[in-house]
């Protein structure tokens, strides 16, 4: 019996099976001349740039019999230093993408229709020819490198000045009162150094600055002696979830609370406030306890506390993100944060010199949203005749109500470069397939490096998928040879125009190698640091004041949060994203509404019932996910989902657009959207049958003591011994 | 009986590097089966005689004929002119895959030997056109298999002191069949997951699920 069965098992792994017997069904191609090193089946590493968010982290992407497999961080780069993260991960869905487009498309009617190079190339000659610089704008996100340079190269052979730079997730206010009050937008933050963080809603681990950076940063913060961890927020991030003391905010009262903790410095703890302006000695003086704890609804207890921390931990470091900066007195806000530092004395302690990146025609161009409005407004005004727009989807980022859709209409020949269909190619008149960022050459400096001067390099992973995409560059420097032939006939393509730069590089950077050696030296490494100039900080208060009515509302406010995942919805056709439970809530697929157990019980809903969210500019509808890390007055709609139906197959019908019902509120100081200072009505709506498909069952450990605690005071009691406060 | 005879003989252990680790009892064991095999290999014509310390898989199979671009001979490199399958198939020893050679390695022969056949004029033209040949595959498994050459390779010939490295070509027909015999190759062999692991039943090759499907 025993015999006959060990028989049957045989005789079924013997059974022919489908995917064994396809004989001649697949085509097996040899390399023609293989690289020396190239083994079939045998990985290759080479090196490159992540092109998901601006962060510029550097990459090893392997690869295998002609296709890239696997992404990596780069270890050489200073940045990420080997480490990369989802977005970075999802960078290959972006690659191998089905809703890539594949070919130029241009404008027939009402619709785009696929076309040929010649034709796209044809039709923007023909519009171009005869433009007056004022006529023309280009649009992108965060640019830099060689890109940039042959970008502002393009606007000057036209004679155009209109470089409108739009990231939603920007660090502009930061950089704007650093640069204000440090004189340097850019300063290095020393969380190592620090032995203590307070940050107002800097979410350095998720989406503020360059987050794979500060991640390692922040592990060398919290080993020994351990850093405390203090953030202060409308709703929870990424980073206030590691927080050691979480605070929330009531949005637009983080200034006040820094005034606050201020006071509490001066007055209880005899730090100098000299060196201040004596305006804003005075607004400290008067945000006493009492007056703070009005202004912010924070206990007076956990105002002195942190204020004592700050004292006994020493240094520290206080940090302003977004939603501190979001608001008509954003600037007043950061400045307060930024006035802590001083009286703490942080600065060149734990804030010192970034310098300055040396070829300034490659440096780093950061977007904001202060272009997106300025560029709405010069389209309502009909300044534009011809835009090119690139790496940016304004249409989607745009709140409705700056009205840029229909402002849109007024600019007669619009250009986009994209990798998918999306809201603003839905409106271009010719649009240009971009090859992915693993097919493409380009150089970036990282917008925020620690210290050094590092051009990270970009260069193909694999041979294009499609053979009518075209690199940024090569279309840049196509575009050019077409208004200045005699200046770039020397460039065949982009990769001849970048080799050429690294042949004219100053030698110093060269270690004495041959120019050949040097290129393949560069590209092995990925990188190379041509250093930066000294730019000492010189500290110069500015005065500010700081408004005290917030216009009181009983409405809510809505807190259009970002997560690094979809990033600001660039990333909601990458399904591995749309799989990856959110840090948070744990929702997968979808978009939810973060809402305060008490508030839902007032507004008579429990999670995953439809809420309307109203605001003067208009409404969406989501389901709610009950959370207790939210200011009971905030409802928090994470960014990315509510695309077109155009966009993709995997972001279609998905979820709401937070941005899109957001007022059209500016800080005042700088012009950059208030994106955390719209009042809504929320509302209970009807429920549909759609549930909200959340990863983890339960809030609470019911009794399973998966992470055991035990107060400080307990432990004191019962175990003896000093317990670190 | 079947399943005894593909037990591994005791020399097959000892010189895998594993002689250390016998106990009494398994040098018994393998005595005995030494034994038995001697006696089995008079009536068995299963012990191929050019691959020492080794069983080879039992299985037969006959898949279609497929067309390839150009009609590559086996029979003429491999058997007439004696060269060794590694020589062309150079990855098989280093990688999972054994690797199409590339067409750079053909026209480094074929530039000047037998340029007046059609075949190789055929070839010369695709390596003018800077194109490989689309061969069709012919062996495969699924993807939930993960198979390597490498390490079969280092088992029957890296390892394996008393195989000629001449006769690689025995040691490459468990699976492919007398691919010097044909002119492109056909399937010969089952290639099942029975076929596998009978024979790694009988060479002592790892039985773990996930060796294979990981």
């Amino acid at each position: 019996m025993g015999w006959g069965g060990v028989g049957a098992t045989l005789v079924g792994c013997d059974m022919p099976s489908t995917v064994t017997l396809e004989e001649g069904k697949e085509e097996v191609v040899s390399y023609l001349v293989p690289e020396e090193f190239v083994i079939p089946g045998v990985g290759v590493w080479y090196a490159s740039t992540c092109r998901q968010c601006p962060s510029g982290c550097g990459i090893h992407g392997r690869v295998r019999e002609g296709r890239v497999l696997k992404l990596e961080g780069n270890p050489e780069s200073s940045i990420n230093k080997g480490r990369l993260c989802q977005m970075g991960q999802a960078g290959l869905q972006a690659h191998y993408n089905p809703d890539r487009i594949s070919k130029p498309q241009i404008r027939r009617g009402s619709s785009l229709v696929d076309a040929t190079w010649e034709e796209a190339y044809g039709l923007i000659a023909e519009k171009t020819a005869n433009i007056s610089g004022s006529k023309f704008a280009w649009m992108t996100g965060s640019v830099s490198g060689h890109q940039s340079v042959l970008l502002q190269a393009h606007l000057e052979s036209i004679g155009s000045g209109n470089h409108f730079v739009h990231e939603t997730i920007n660090n502009a206010i930061w950089a704007k009162v650093s640069e204000d009050m440090l004189g340097d937008s850019n300063p290095r933050i020393r969380l190592d150094k620090a032995q203590s963080v307070l940050s107002f809603g800097a979410d350095f681990l998720g989406t503020w600055g360059s987050p794979l950076h500060f991640s390692t940063e922040y592990a060398k913060f919290r080993t020994s002696p351990r850093g405390t961890l203090i953030q202060v927020e409308p709703n929870m991030t990424l980073t206030g979830a590691n927080a050691d003391l979480w605070v929330a905010s009531k949005p637009g009262t983080e200034g006040a609370l820094a005034l606050g903790i201020a006071n509490q410095l001066v007055s209880k703890h005899s730090l100098s406030m000299s060196g201040l302006p004596s305006s804003v000695q005075s607004l400290i003086r008067s945000y006493t306890m009492d007056e703070t704890v009005t202004a912010t609804g924070v206990d007076a207890d956990r105002i002195a506390d942190i204020a004592s921390t700050l004292k006994r931990r020493s240094p520290s470091v206080v940090l302003a993100g977004a939603s501190a900066q979001g608001h008509e007195h954003g600037y007043q806000c950061v400045a307060a944060a930024m006035v802590l530092n001083i009286i703490l004395g942080n600065i060149g302690e734990t804030i010192e010199s970034n310098g300055e990146f040396a070829y300034a025609s490659m440096a780093p161009v950061s977007g904001n949203t202060q272009s997106l409005v300025a560029f709405s407004q010069a389209a309502a005004d009909k300044r534009f005749d011809v835009v090119f727009f690139s790496g940016v989807n304004p249409v989607y980022t745009a709140p409705k109500s700056l009205g840029l859709q229909e402002n849109m209409a007024n600019i007669p020949f619009k250009v986009v470069f994209s990798h998918f269909n999306d809201e603003t190619t839905a409106m271009a008149d010719v649009v240009l397939p971009l090859a992915s960022g693993e097919e493409d050459w380009g150089t970036h400096v990282a917008p925020y490096q620690a210290g050094v001067g590092e051009i990270s390099i970009q260069q193909p992973l694999m041979e294009p998928l499609s053979k009518d995409t075209r690199g940024f560059g090569d279309i840049l420097l196509t575009l050019l040879k077409k208004r200045k032939e005699s200046a770039y006939e020397g460039f065949a393509d982009y990769y001849a125009y970048l080799r050429n730069a690294f042949s004219t590089i100053p030698a110093e950077h060269k270690n004495g190698a041959s120019d050949d050696q040097f290129w393949a030296d560069v590209l092995s490494a990925g990188l190379i640091d041509v250093g930066v100039t000294d730019k000492p900080l010189n500290v110069t208060a500015v005065e500010f004041n700081m408004p005290k009515e917030l216009g009181n509302s009983s409405d809510m406010v809505l807190a259009p949060s970002a997560r690094l995942g979809f990033w600001d919805g660039r990333h909601a056709n990458l399904p591995w994203l749309q799989e990856a439970p959110d840090q948070i809530s744990k929702v997968v697929w979808d978009s939810w509404a973060e809402l305060h157990p008490s508030t839902a019980k007032k507004i008579g809903v429990k999670e995953g019932d439809m809420v309307k969210i109203a605001s003067a500019s208009g409404e969406i509808n989501v389901k709610v996910y009950i959370y207790k890390g939210v200011h009971p007055d905030v409802i928090a709609v994470p960014l990315g989902q509510g695309h077109d139906a155009g966009f993709s197959r995997y972001a279609k019908d998905r979820g709401v657009n937070s941005l899109s019902i957001l007022d059209p509120k500016v800080d005042k100081m700088t012009g950059e959207l208030a994106l955390y200072s719209t009042n809504v009505k929320v509302t209970k709506a009807a429920k549909t049958d759609d549930v909200l498909v959340r990863f983890g069952g339960s809030e609470t450990q019911i009794g399973r003591k998966l992470v055991s605690t035990v107060s400080a005071d307990v432990y004191e009691r019962t175990e003896g011994g000093d317990h670190v406060a | 009986m079947s399943v005894l005879q593909h037990l591994p003989p005791g020399r097959f252990i000892e010189a895998a590097g594993r002689g250390s680790r016998q106990t009494k009892h398994t040098v018994q064991v393998s005595f005995i089966v030494m034994l038995l095999m001697a006696t089995m290999a008079l009536f068995s014509a299963n012990v191929n005689a050019d691959v020492p310390n080794a069983v080879p898989p039992e299985g037969e199979y006959s898949g279609i004929h497929v067309e390839q671009p150009i009609e590559f001979p086996h029979d003429i490199h491999a058997d007439v002119n004696e060269i060794n399958c590694m020589y062309c198939h150079t990855y098989a020893r280093r990688s999972k895959v054994a690797g199409i050679p590339p067409t750079s390695k053909c026209m480094g022969c074929h530039s000047i030997i037998a340029t007046d056949k059609p075949r190789i004029q055929k070839l010369t033209e695709y390596w003018e056109n800077k194109e490989s040949p689309k061969w069709k595959k012919v062996h495969d498994v699924p993807d939930f298999v993960h198979f390597t050459h490498e390490k079969h390779i280092k088992r029957f010939v890296i390892d394996n002191e008393d195989l000629q490295v001449e006769n690689v070509s025995e040691v490459c027909a468990f699976c492919h069949g007398e691919v010097k015999k044909m002119t492109v190759a056909d399937k010969v062999k089952p290639l099942t997951m029975g076929f596998c692991q009978r024979c790694h039943q009988a060479n002592d090759g790892p039985s773990d699920c996930w060796h294979c499907h990981k």
